[in-house]
């Protein structure tokens, strides 16, 4: 009876708690070395994610590393000095040998039909033969092998223009397996494998971008769209670009960027704080810290003109329209947001209703903002035209929308949706670890607060009709503007 | 007295702190952790007045209740010359008004309130699902019922969905790996209503009231269950379900034609399409297992060691030791219903085609002469066991899944047995299970590209059969 009782109490403390706002349920924390911890308690299930976030991604790279942020990001999987080697003082001599050769053959390969072909071919059995000599030290996958064997789930990294995020989730009492894992990879990690990784890369270059018409306008489309500001070169590289990267490239951008103090830890589940900070500390406590990344200096001049862009493919047509904009959390980015639902956000917005429901133009359309939010980037449509309509047809109609946007104020109700539907996410988003690493390291990597979370609903509360027209009539110009379409190769026209 | 305990603090705060210093950093590889005992969350079942099955689970973190109507129904219930035909139904339930509301006003309401509710019919199910916050509940579970139960099938929105679906069809080319994957299920379903596919004439053959006749076939309710998650008040609940799903006049029996299992014919193939593309796309396979076959466990084991890992033996040699991809895998997908099929998947560059085939089939091959390692067995099975609560990370897959068990038979012990029986599996019993499922001389090969720049001809793998991809699309 007495144990009945108690878990009555129980449940009446846990439902109270649940009415816990985001403020109250995250706990900050932040080492002496800049490394920031950002901790949800959640005991939904025995389990935990665990997100690091370097703020360093492929905005950052110069022009002759262009690729390097998401090669090393691939590279950062193959071990440290004491994973995923057998006896790295053997495999190191290897490896040092292994990048010269490599240096030496990416060089005489960059002189193109001006290199030698029998030096070549002498550097690339050299390379092969000494490739195969370090496989013998190689444990492979030996940081994946670990966390799956413990049950670890969704181990993967990605790279974006602003950032580069590794992350894991693990049953709950093996958060420890991550600190000792993690810290050791920011501290020790040995870049072994390197051109066999680089040409997995490649292959992922022909897939996500070379064989798909739709992503290969989009890359076209978005390096159109910037001629000064690293924004606009692809984050995998261009082909020649990945051919040229080297494993001492990856490791100076390495040693240069991955620091405590440009990371951010998110981590969410079934924990106690107190005992996570201790962990972290105890582990990742003794790292330096490093310098930090400094700002992109580019700043993107004045477009001044429209841009169109086409790309003749196999495939029907598609159609891309973008409008620079500021980056995020500046005051005309709330109103973006805003457009951006009003705009294109669900059934009931403009876009839908009017070019998919009632014209019929488009057999589906969007609206988002692209390709990064650090820096000032593009609010883009996106919308596929529906046959016999023509991509004019569906840009002259998107045109019409932006139009009116500038001449008739939104209405109340339009408004207040997005309020509601702000108030729903807002619930919702607490409701996954990984989602809630995910944006609490995002926002707080890419804001500067993962505060921006909770902070934008007042914002975008408080922006007017008159706010909405105008941004339209600022942004939304001709000279402002690129438009990328695919025409069908061979097709009518 | 004070001065005592306050030592007493001290001395323990000293402990504490020496014992966190003193506390050594753990190798990964011998590193010991703390119990942890993993219960599966159970959730409630109970029947309405009707007779409908539901299950709950009550979880007050979120303001928010989240439900899913399983229907038994699917896309094997069309014929081939209606084929689109499920699919405009799950969709025009929801986008052609419902209970007399236009589907204007339905999604002015529903996303006024920041709800939805969604429809779709799958190859062996529809569903019908409802998020919202509590506040809200009662009044978007009234759209939930007319949309699952009293949809209008607007006119004006079937035409709008089929000219979106002969759109779909238009650009069905455009992407070689839609063509591959969708090839593929075709020649391994030949035959079977899982293999046919949406054409230009089934879609603009089909009829409103065909699309009424199918929803009132199956949509009934004695033929669904549901799962309902989130902040709910169980009594509240049950009366506005009751309410809402109440049985009305007597229907007619529920006739639910049987659907024989795809005819188990294993002979090769080799299809080719041809893109102008720098990259191939490689998909193979044949048919393979229902839930049925007591092999399921072993055949899960196979899985992960094949291709199903990124320490599989397909990643680690195709990707890892030989970057001729960035993606590579197998899978057995289990049928649940009807039986499923075993692929194997990737692209790579057009100069290293048949390398890579060939390479994809030895690999697949050795499972089926020889047994796996210890240490592969062991690490597949400690993955499966030890990840097994990340099937039950929220209230709502909770209870989807719990549905789910049910509408397809499952035994009821399955999930209380699962992780005993991953655990029993042997390598012989691998072993076993590959020679039986696996017939890499029966493979299903389709390739996608650019065949001209393939390292050897394609001829060499079989006789090969030249997709026309040229669409014949009907004048508007």
């Amino acid at each position: 009876m007495k144990y009945f009782l108690s878990i009555v109490a129980v449940l009446l403390i846990s439902s109270n708690l649940c009415a816990a706002t985001l403020e109250e349920k995250v706990v900050e924390h932040t080492m002496k070395n800049g490394m920031k911890l950002l901790m949800v308690e959640r005991h939904t299930s025995p389990t935990v994610s665990a997100w690091i976030r370097f703020k360093v991604g492929s905005v950052d790279e110069r022009s002759d590393e262009r690729g390097i942020a998401h090669l090393l990001e691939h590279m950062l999987f193959k071990g440290t000095t004491t994973l995923g080697t057998n006896d790295y003082a053997s495999e190191k001599p290897i490896l040092d040998a292994i990048e010269a050769t490599a240096l030496e053959l990416t060089a005489e390969k960059a002189k193109r039909e001006k290199g030698s072909a029998e030096k070549l071919a002498s550097l690339e059995k050299r390379l092969s033969s000494l490739e195969a000599d370090a496989a013998k030290y190689v444990i492979k996958d030996e940081f994946f092998e670990l966390y799956s064997k413990n049950g670890g789930v969704g181990y993967n990294a990605f790279t974006s223009r602003d950032g580069t995020t590794y992350l894991i989730s693990l049953p709950s009492n093996k958060l420890e397996l991550w600190a000792a894992i993690e810290s050791d990879r920011l501290q020790n990690a040995v870049l072994r494998e390197f051109y066999t990784e680089r040409a997995v890369v490649m292959e992922e270059r022909r897939r996500s971008y070379d064989a798909n018409p739709e992503s290969k306008l989009w890359e076209t489309f978005v390096a159109s769209s910037f001629l000064t500001h690293s924004y606009g070169q692809p984050t995998i590289g261009w082909m020649s670009d990945i051919e040229n990267l080297t494993r001492t490239k990856a490791e100076q951008f390495f040693h240069n960027y991955y620091a405590p103090n440009n990371a951010i830890v998110g981590i969410v589940g079934d924990i106690d704080t107190k005992k996570a900070i201790e962990l972290v500390e105890r582990y990742f406590g003794g790292i330096k810290p490093g310098k930090d990344v400094p700002p992109v200096t580019a700043v993107e001049p004045e477009q001044m003109g429209e841009r169109r862009i086409e790309l003749l493919a196999e495939s029907e047509p598609t159609l891309i329209i973008g409008f620079h904009k500021p980056a995020i959390a500046t005051p005309d980015d709330y109103v973006f947001d805003v457009i951006n639902m009003i705009l294109g956000s669900g059934r009931t917005s403009r876009f839908y209703k009017k070019l998919v429901i009632e014209q019929q133009v488009a057999s589906d359309i969007g609206a988002f903002d692209a390709p990064g939010s650090r820096y000032p980037g593009l609010f883009v449509v996106s919308a596929n035209p529906r046959a016999p309509h023509t991509v004019k047809e569906v840009e002259d109609a998107v045109q019409t929308e932006l139009e009116l946007l500038k001449t008739t104020p939104v209405a109340e109700r339009d408004l207040q949706r997005i309020l509601n539907k702000i108030e729903y996410e807002e619930a919702r988003r607490m409701g996954t670890n990984g989602g809630l690493a995910r944006n609490l390291t995002e926002y707080e990597a890419t804001t500067g607060s993962w505060r921006y979370m909770t902070e934008n609903r007042d914002k975008i509360a408080g922006v007017t009709p008159a706010d909405i027209m105008r941004v339209a009539k600022k942004y939304f110009t001709r000279e402002n503007r690129t438009v990328g379409f695919i025409t069908k190769k061979g097709g009518d026209k | 007295m004070r001065l005592l305990l306050s030592s007493v603090c001290f001395f323990l705060f000293l402990l504490v702190s020496l014992a966190t210093a003193a506390e050594p950093l753990s190798n990964p590889r011998s590193m010991k952790f703390p119990e942890l005992t993993f219960k599966i969350p159970q959730a409630e079942r109970v029947l309405l007045d009707c007779g409908m099955p539901v299950y709950l689970l009550r979880d007050t973190e979120l303001p928010i209740i989240n439900m899913t109507a399983m229907v038994r129904t699917g896309s094997v219930y069309e014929t081939a010359e209606k084929a689109g035909l499920s699919s405009m139904v799950g969709s025009v339930m929801r986008s052609g008004g419902a209970g007399g509301m236009s589907p204007e006003d339905m999604d002015d309401e529903l996303e006024f309130m920041a709800s939805a509710v969604e429809s779709s019919i799958g190859s062996d199910m529809g569903t019908v699902s409802l998020t919202t916050l509590k506040k809200n509940f009662n009044r978007t579970l009234q759209i939930f019922s007319d949309v699952l139960l009293r949809p209008d099938f607007s006119e004006k929105r079937i035409e709008v969905f089929r000219r979106q679906m002969i759109e779909y069809l238009r650009r069905q080319n455009d992407d070689p790996k839609e063509i591959a994957e969708r090839e593929l299920d075709r020649t391994i379903y030949a035959g079977h209503p899982l293999g046919d596919i949406e054409t230009f004439q089934s879609v603009n053959s089909i009829k409103r009231s065909e699309l009424i006749d199918f929803h009132n076939r199956f949509y009934r309710l004695d033929n669904m269950l549901l799962a309902v998650s989130g902040d709910f008040d169980k009594t509240t609940l049950l009366r506005e379900l009751n309410e809402r799903f109440k049985a009305g006049k007597k229907q007619p029996a529920l006739i639910t034609p049987e659907i024989a299992q795809p005819k188990q014919e294993f002979s090769s193939e080799v299809i080719y399409g041809k893109k102008d593309v720098n990259q191939t796309v490689i998909r193979m396979g044949h048919l393979g297992l229902t839930k049925d076959s007591p092999d399921i466990y072993a055949i899960r084991i196979l899985d992960y060691i094949l291709g199903g890992s990124f320490t599989s033996r397909l990643t680690t040699e195709i990707r890892t030791n030989q970057g001729l991809a960035y993606s590579v895998s197998s899978r057995f997908d289990i049928g649940r219903r009807f039986t499923g099929r075993f692929i194997a998947e990737t692209e790579t560059k057009a100069e290293s085609t048949s390398r890579t085939i060939n390479l994809m089939k030895n690999i697949i091959t050795d499972l089926t002469i020889n047994e796996v390692t210890d240490a592969e067995l062991n690490a597949a099975r400690e993955y499966m066991i030890n990840s097994f609560m990340f099937g039950f990370t929220s209230p709502s897959s909770i209870v989807s899944q719990r549905a789910r068990l049910e509408y397809y038979g499952y035994p009821v012990d399955y999930l209380d047995k699962y992780r005993d029986n991953i655990a029993r599996v042997t390598k012989a019993e691998v072993l076993a299970a590959a020679k039986k499922h696996l017939r890499p001389d029966a493979f299903k090969l389709v390739v996608i590209g650019d065949k001209a720049k393939f390292d050897k001809p394609l001829e060499t793998v079989g006789k090969v059969r030249e997709l026309d991809l040229k669409l014949d699309i009907p004048k508007q």
